[in-house]
C-alpha cells in the first residue's frame, strides 16, 4: 500500500491546494472571499470518508461496433465457416474456452483471466428491434431505453440520481469519471440532477497545453468579484473543477503501477483509473473508451490490433488492482453499440449488425460462459437475433454490484444473471 | 436590478450620443450570438437604427426544409399505402422503420439549423425564432416526427414579425403543438384543459392573470381539433362545444380563435412577451413590473406587432443600461454558435460531434426538457457542463481527427466538403498576423473581441506575460497565442454575454 496516497489526506488536499496556489503568487486563494462551499463547510474536514468498501464499476466502451463472432468464435459451427469464407478463424487457431466456443487468437491474456476465474462472458447480448446507426444504437446502450423510445438521461446518471441524491455539487470529488472518450462526458452519465463528473486526459489537449491552460485559468480567474454575480458563480464552479484537475493530476503523477499496461491512450487511461481507485476517491463509476471497431474493411488486422489492446489492457488492469489489493472492489464491464453482420462483406470486413458478447471482469465475478450462443442458421446478410437483453446485464450490475434497485433506473424489471 | 431610468422613458430609443462600440457589442451579442470586430466597426459607424434594420429586416432568410425531412413527408404517404392490407406485425415493423428515419432526420435537421443560425445574415432572426420556440415549446421526445417539428418552426418563422395574436393562432394549428399538448384528445363531453391552461399561462398572459373558470371555459371553446394520420390538423364540427362560454367576463358562443382574441384584450398580454424577452435576452434578475407594463401598453396599442416589439426592445435605453452589460450567462447554443462565428468555422456535419457537446452542456435543440422550455441562467452551469464547454473549445482547436470517425461519419464529412463546408477546426496559422504585434497589443485584441466585460488588469497582465515569455520564437509564440485563446474561451468571462 506504500504507493497509495493515504486516504486520510484527501479532505485536506483542497486546502493544501489553495495554500500552494497562494504561495505561487497566483491562484485560487482569491476565490475564498466568496466562500467555496467545501471551505466553509466544516463537516467536510471529516468527509468524504474512506471509500475502501465501496464497489466500483468500470465501463469499457468498444466504440464502432465490435465483431462478436470473431471475438468469441463458435469454432464447431459449420454456419460460421459458411458465412465467413475469408474472415473465419480456423478451428486450430482459436483459444478454446469450451467445447464449442473460443477466443480470437490475440486474446491470450483474456484466456488467462478466464482460466483464473476472473472473466465472465455473456454471449449474444443485444436488444429487440435493433438499430444499426452508430449514433442511435450508442444512445440506446447509454440510456438503456427501448429502441423506439428516446430518453434524455443515461443509465449511470439515473443510478447516481438514486444513489447520490442530495449531495450538492462542489462539496465532493466527482462521482463519475471518463477517459479517452470520443468527445467528453458519455451520455450514460447524464442524470435528472447534475452530478459532479470529470474527464481524465485533459479535454483532448496535450499535457503541456493542459497544464498551461490550467495555470492561466487560475491566474485570470482570480480577483475581486461580487458574491452573487454571474461571474462569481462561474468562478466558483470553475475553481471546483480546477481543484479536481490538480488533485487528479497529482494522484496520476505519483502512481506506481504494478503491471505493464499497453502503451496506448487506452492502456494509459486504464492505468490512470487504477491510480484513482488506489487513491481512494469516492468515484463510483469510470468510463473508458477504446475506439475503432467499425471494421468494414480489412477486419482481421484492425480488429486484431484492437482486441490485443483490449485483452492486454484488461489483464494489466486486473493484475494492477490485485497487486494493490483492490481487485475485490472493482468490476469491469465492456459494451459495444452493436455486433456485426454474420456474413462478411466484399471488402474483407463486416457491416453493422446486432448482438455481440459482453465481458465482465473482476475477482468477484462468476467466471465462465453465460447465456447462449447465437444461432447462425440464417441466410446470408440476415442478422443474428440476440438472446440476452443488455439491460439484464445492467440490472445485474446494479443489483448485485452497486447494490441499487434496478427497476427505477431501467424503468422495468429485467432478469438477473448469475455473473456476479 | 438598480435601474435609474423611469418606466416612462426606459423604452425610448437610446440617444445617439450614447451609441458607441461598447453599445454595439452589447447589441450584437444579445441579439445574435457574438460581436465580430468587423461587425462592431460597421454598426458603430452606421448608428443604432440602421443596425436594428439590418438585424431585424422585413425580409429574412428562412430555414429551408432539409432534404431528409422533406423525404420523410413522401415516405409517410408511402407508409400509409404500404400499411394497408398487411398484418399487425408487418405494420409494427413499418412504423418502427419510419420512426428510425424520423430520428435520423431530426438529427440531420439539428446540423442544418446550426449551420443556418451560424450564418451572420440569419443569426439574429434564428435566435428570435429560437426565443419564440422557447415560448411555444414542443419537444421531439413526445412528437417523434421530424417533419412536424420542422413545420412548427416554419410556422413560427413565418409569423415571427407578425402581430402576436396571428402567431398564436397559427401555432394553435401546428400539428406538433396540438400533439404535444394533447389537444386532439379533447372531447366535447370531456374537454382537455391542458392546451387552454398553457395558452394562458405560457403563451399569452403568464401565471396569475386568469381564473380557473376561464381555463375551463376556454377548454370547451377549444374542442373539435383533431389530427389526421398524416399529421394534418383539422376541425371536426361535431366534436366542438357550441354552447355559451364566459371568458374574462365576456359571454358568447366562443371558439378557439375567440379565446385568443379575448386573451389579448387583457393588459397582462402586453407585458408577457416583454417579460419573456428580458428573461431570454437580458437578465437573470427580473426587472420591475412597471417597466414591463410600460412597454406592454405601448405594444398593445400598436396592435402587438412583433417586429415593432423587437426593434423597440433592442433599441431602448433600458436594454443598453450599464447594469445589464456582460452579466448574462450564455446558453449552450449561444456558446456553440458564438464560438463558431468567433473562430470563423463551419458546423461539423457529424451529429455525434455537435449533438453530444450540446447535450453535455445541457441544451439539445428541438428537445427542451418540458413545456416550460429551458430554465437558463445559472442553471446552465455546473462542473460537468463547464468542462463540456472547455472540451468543445479544445476540440475546435485540435486537428480534425478524421481517423476517429466511423465510416458513416466519413461520408457525411466528404459530402459537407463537397458543398464547401470544410473549416471544421481552427487553423492556427491564421493567427500569424498577430505575431507582428506586441504581447500587450495581442492581449488587447483578444480580450476585446472575446470578452463581454472589461477585463481586470491582472487578467491582461497574465495573458500578456504568458505571451511575452516566448516572443522571440515564432512557432512557440503562435502556440501560446492559440493557448491564450483557448484559455479565454474556457474562462468565466467568455461564458458571459
Amino acid at each position: 500500500m506504500a504507493n497509495n496516497t493515504p486516504l486520510s489526506s484527501f479532505p485536506t488536499t483542497r486546502r493544501e491546494f489553495l495554500r500552494s496556489s497562494a504561495t505561487r503568487g497566483i491562484g485560487l486563494l482569491a476565490f475564498s472571499q466568496f466562500a467555496p462551499s467545501f471551505l466553509v463547510n466544516s463537516t467536510l474536514a471529516q468527509a468524504p470518508k474512506a471509500e475502501k468498501d465501496r464497489s466500483i464499476l468500470v465501463l469499457v466502451q468498444l466504440a464502432g461496433g465490435n465483431d462478436g463472432l470473431n471475438t468469441l468464435v463458435p469454432f464447431e459451427n459449420a454456419d460460421y465457416y459458411r458465412l465467413r469464407p475469408t474472415l473465419a478463424i480456423a478451428k486450430d487457431k482459436v483459444l478454446r474456452l469450451s467445447d464449442t466456443e473460443g477466443l480470437n487468437p490475440v486474446c491470450t491474456a483474456m484466456q488467462g483471466l478466464f482460466k483464473d476465474g476472473k472473466l465472465a462472458i455473456v454471449q449474444n447480448v443485444g436488444y429487440p428491434n435493433p438499430n444499426r446507426s452508430h449514433f442511435r444504437s450508442t444512445e440506446i446502450w447509454e440510456t438503456a431505453s427501448d429502441s423506439d423510445r428516446v430518453s434524455g438521461t443515461g443509465w449511470i446518471g439515473r443510478y447516481l440520481d438514486n444513489a447520490c441524491s442530495g449531495t450538492p455539487e462542489g462539496d465532493h470529488d466527482p462521482v463519475a469519471m471518463h477517459a479517452n472518450t470520443l468527445n467528453g462526458a458519455p451520455e450514460s452519465f447524464i442524470g435528472e440532477k447534475p452530478h459532479s463528473t470529470f474527464g481524465l486526459g485533459g479535454y483532448g489537449a496535450s499535457r503541456k497545453d493542459n497544464e498551461e491552460t490550467r495555470h492561466l485559468l487560475e491566474a485570470i480567474s482570480s480577483g475581486q468579484v461580487m458574491d452573487h454575480s454571474a461571474e462569481g458563480f462561474l468562478k466558483q464552479t470553475l475553481m471546483n473543477s480546477l481543484v479536481t484537475e490538480t488533485k487528479v493530476q497529482k494522484v496520476i503523477n505519483g502512481y506506481k503501477a504494478q503491471a505493464n499496461y499497453p502503451t496506448s491512450a487506452f492502456g494509459n487511461s486504464l492505468k490512470n483509473v487504477a491510480s484513482l481507485i488506489a487513491a481512494g476517491l469516492p468515484t463510483r463509476v469510470y468510463f473508458v473508451t477504446l475506439n475503432g471497431f467499425d471494421t468494414h474493411y480489412n477486419q482481421i488486422t484492425a480488429q486484431g490490433r484492437l482486441l490485443t489492446e483490449l485483452s492486454t489492457g484488461l489483464a494489466a488492469f486486473q493484475k494492477d488492482l490485485e497487486a494493490h489489493k483492490l481487485d475485490e472492489q472493482v468490476v469491469t464491464m465492456t459494451f459495444s453499440e452493436f455486433g456485426r453482420r454474420a456474413s462478411e462483406n466484399e471488402s474483407k470486413g463486416t457491416d453493422h449488425g446486432t448482438s455481440s458478447p459482453l465481458f465482465v471482469m473482476g475477482s468477484k465475478v462468476k467466471a465462465g460462459l453465460h447465456g447462449t450462443a447465437p444461432s447462425l442458421n440464417i441466410p446470408k446478410n440476415q442478422d443474428i437475433t440476440f438472446s440476452t437483453d443488455f439491460r439484464s446485464v445492467y440490472a445485474t450490475v446494479l443489483e448485485k454490484w452497486l447494490e441499487n434497485p434496478s427497476e427505477a433506473v431501467l424503468g422495468g424489471k429485467f432478469p438477473i444473471l448469475p455473473i456476479i | 436590478m438598480a435601474l435609474t431610468l423611469t418606466p416612462e422613458i426606459a423604452w425610448n430609443q437610446l440617444p445617439d450620443t450614447e451609441w458607441n462600440a461598447a453599445a454595439a457589442r452589447h447589441l450584437l451579442r444579445r441579439a445574435g450570438w457574438t460581436a465580430l470586430p468587423a461587425d462592431v466597426e460597421r454598426a458603430t459607424k452606421d448608428g443604432l437604427s440602421l443596425t436594428l434594420d439590418r438585424l431585424f429586416p422585413d425580409s429574412v432568410p428562412v430555414f429551408e426544409q432539409p432534404r431528409q425531412v422533406a423525404h420523410m413527408v413522401t415516405e409517410a404517404e408511402e407508409l400509409q399505402q404500404k400499411a394497408q392490407g398487411v398484418d399487425e406485425e408487418e405494420k409494427r415493423l413499418l412504423y418502427r422503420e419510419f420512426q428510425q428515419r424520423s430520428r435520423n432526420a431530426i438529427v440531420d435537421m439539428t446540423i442544418h439549423w446550426m449551420r443556418y443560425a451560424a450564418r451572420p445574415e440569419s443569426a439574429a432572426f434564428a435566435k428570435w425564432v429560437l426565443f419564440l420556440s422557447d415560448i411555444y415549446v414542443v419537444g421531439y421526445e413526445k412528437v417523434q416526427r421530424a417533419p412536424l417539428i420542422y413545420k412548427h418552426f416554419d410556422i413560427i418563422s413565418r409569423y415571427a414579425f407578425a402581430p402576436a395574436p396571428l402567431l398564436t393562432k397559427a401555432v394553435s394549428r401546428s400539428s406538433a403543438m396540438v400533439q404535444y399538448l394533447d389537444l386532439n384528445q379533447s372531447q366535447k363531453k370531456a374537454p382537455n384543459e391542458n392546451f387552454a391552461r398553457e395558452l394562458f399561462e405560457l403563451f399569452i398572459l403568464g401565471e396569475g392573470n386568469y381564473a380557473e373558470k376561464d381555463i375551463k371555459e376556454a377548454a370547451r371553446a377549444y374542442t373539435g381539433f383533431k389530427i389526421r394520420k398524416n399529421g394534418e390538423v383539422y376541425f371536426q364540427a361535431n366534436q366542438h362545444d357550441t354552447g355559451l362560454k364566459t371568458i374574462f367576463g365576456e359571454t358568447g358562443q366562443f371558439n378557439g380563435d375567440d379565446v385568443i382574441r379575448l386573451a389579448y384584450k387583457q393588459r397582462a398580454a402586453g407585458a408577457f412577451v416583454p417579460h419573456e424577452m428580458v428573461k431570454f435576452y437580458l437578465s437573470d434578475t427580473m426587472i420591475d413590473k412597471s417597466y414591463l407594463f410600460s412597454l406592454g401598453d405601448q405594444w398593445k396599442s400598436k396592435g402587438y406587432g412583433l417586429q415593432w416589439l423587437v426593434k423597440t426592445f433592442f433599441g431602448s435605453r433600458l436594454f443598453f443600461d450599464q447594469s445589464f452589460r456582460g452579466e448574462y450567462i450564455k446558453s449552450p447554443i449561444q456558446f456553440y454558435l458564438g464560438l463558431v462565428q468567433d473562430l470563423d468555422l463551419d458546423i461539423i456535419p457529424v451529429p455525434r460531434l455537435v449533438i453530444n457537446p450540446l447535450r453535455q452542456m445541457g441544451q439539445v435543440l428541438f428537445d427542451p426538457p418540458n413545456i416550460r422550455g429551458w430554465v437558463g441562467g445559472h442553471n446552465w452551469i455546473n462542473s460537468t457542463s463547464l468542462a463540456a464547454r472547455r472540451n468543445l473549445s479544445e476540440s475546435l482547436f485540435a486537428a480534425f481527427y478524421e481517423a476517429g470517425l466511423n465510416e458513416d461519419e466519413k461520408l457525411d464529412v466528404a459530402a459537407a466538403r463537397a458543398q464547401g463546408h470544410g473549416a471544421f477546426t481552427v487553423d492556427a496559422t491564421r493567427f500569424a498576423p498577430l505575431l507582428k504585434l506586441t504581447p500587450d497589443e495581442v492581449t488587447h485584441k483578444l480580450v476585446t473581441s472575446l470578452l463581454a466585460q472589461n477585463p481586470t488588469p491582472s487578467l491582461k497582465e497574465s495573458i500578456s506575460n504568458y505571451l511575452a515569455s516566448a516572443e522571440d520564437i515564432p512557432a512557440e509564440h503562435l502556440r501560446r497565442i492559440k493557448r491564450s485563446i483557448v484559455t479565454l474561451i474556457s474562462s468565466p468571462g467568455y461564458q458571459l454575454t
